[in-house]
């Protein structure tokens, strides 16, 4: 499983995207195996989880 | 055949043969010190961490693995329905000259070799650093291996490469003569012309030991290149996850351009970590590193000083980051990487509440990045 991840100094996506087993962060480069891996996760069909929203 | 240029010693001069080989080696009383042919090149090896000196992931202790990294640049994947179980480790036991071999150990032994069963020690090697020798096209450079292996039970076992997106494979069967014994090994193999072999820095090919192989992977011919995905050699081989606590260890392995194996290339031990750290490093420190994050959150749930970090190398491609042993830490409540690029990372940790909020990492812990291909 997958879940997006905010940066939240400008509340925009960030350019990793978090694998909740082992807690880590995998970036959106397409060179990258891990990476890899998960886009073929989404052409499954799957959603990553959303990113936690900033608490006032 | 090669020809020689031997200094002898006892009564000494020096001794020439010589033949039709093009290859020349150079030796001291018998003993091979230099080849040179015309795909003789000064940097020999294309294997990274060959000698198995490093070992950021585990440090030397006994990992259980069905699928990981194990020392640097090295991944063991067993599987199958056999039921083994492996240990992989960095050990001090060598043969002459080393300090370190890959050693693993069965275990709990498998009941049977199964058609699906595979236990391999590979690497891959990134196309950038293999180009020049023109796999895949009417130019294919020839490459010898060489490698020190010692097995607790003798006979044949398996040495393979594969092609980028495995539509090739090579699969070449050697033979450990004596139990328990280091003994050195060469196998020379002719450039394929065709198939699929990357020149960029993604994987251009894979090269594997393999042992206790079921079926399903072996080979359709030994000592040729096949259009197929394959590991294991055809004919008789030892089915070493079959007995329990036996062991295969290997070192010294070199993968050079040419038709002869040269003695294997030492480099400097921060030379060799720095090419492993293309694809996987560390950023830790023996002590802790106090005060490295430490601010006032306005609001809860907000970042608390994003650190940048550069890698000591230039990764591969963008790594996968982690966080590795423990953190120290006050008024947060986890952890993020917000961004992994090729020579820097950034991270920060969440504010519990308004306050003062800080975090650092303890003695041995930091972050990990991973960029293997």
């Amino acid at each position: 499983m997958y879940k997006k991840i905010i940066n939240m100094l400008g509340n925009i996506e960030a350019n990793v995207i978090q694998r909740t087993s082992d807690n880590a962060f995998i970036p959106k480069d397409e060179d990258n195996t891990d990476y890899q891996e998960y886009l073929e996760w989404l052409a499954e069909g799957n959603t990553p989880e959303p990113a936690d929203e900033e608490t006032e | 055949m090669t020809s020689k240029i031997n200094a002898l010693t006892g009564s000494g001069g020096v001794a020439i043969e010589g033949d039709s080989s093009g290859i020349l080696e150079f030796q001291s009383n018998g003993t091979t010190v230099m080849t040179v042919s015309s795909d003789s090149q000064t940097a020999l090896n294309r294997i990274i961490n060959g000698n198995m000196m490093i070992d950021q992931r585990n440090a030397g202790s006994a990992a259980t693995v069905s699928s990981d990294y194990t020392v640097d640049r090295w991944k063991f994947q067993e599987g199958g329905s056999g039921g083994q179980v492996v240990s992989v480790q960095q050990v001090t036991d060598a043969p002459v000259g080393f300090s370190n071999s890959f050693k693993l150990t069965n275990t709990t032994a498998s009941s049977s070799i199964t058609a699906d069963a595979y236990n391999m020690f590979w690497q891959a090697v990134e196309g950038l650093n293999w180009s020049d020798l023109e796999w895949g096209t009417s130019d294919a450079k020839t490459v010898t291996i060489s490698f020190w292996v010692k097995a607790s039970i003798a006979g044949n076992y398996s040495f393979a490469i594969r092609s980028s997106n495995n539509d090739r494979s090579y699969v070449a069967p050697y033979t450990i003569s004596s139990a328990s014994t280091w003994e050195y090994k060469t196998v020379t193999i002719a450039g394929p012309t065709s198939g699929t072999f990357n020149t960029d820095n993604t994987k251009a090919i894979q090269v594997a030991f393999t042992n206790s192989m079921g079926s399903d992977y072996t080979s359709s011919g030994n000592n040729a290149w096949q259009s197929e995905s394959k590991l294991g050699a055809t004919g008789t081989q030892v089915a070493l996850t079959n007995t329990i606590n036996s062991t295969w260890q290997v070192t010294g392995v070199q993968l050079e351009a040419g038709a002869a194996a040269s003695n294997f290339e030492y480099l400097q031990y921060g030379q060799q970590l720095a090419l492993c750290q293309r694809y996987y490093e560390r950023i830790v420190n023996t002590t802790a590193q106090a005060a490295l994050a430490d601010t006032y959150a306005n609001t809860a749930g907000s970042p608390v000083p994003t650190i940048n970090l550069a890698f000591k190398q230039t990764k591969r491609a963008a790594p996968t980051m982690a966080l590795v042993g423990t953190f120290s830490t006050s008024n947060t409540t986890g952890s993020q990487i917000i961004f992994s690029g090729e020579n820097t990372f950034s991270a920060y940790f969440l504010a519990a509440a308004i306050g003062r909020s800080f975090w650092y990492p303890n003695a041995s812990s930091g972050w990990s990045a991973d960029s293997e291909l």
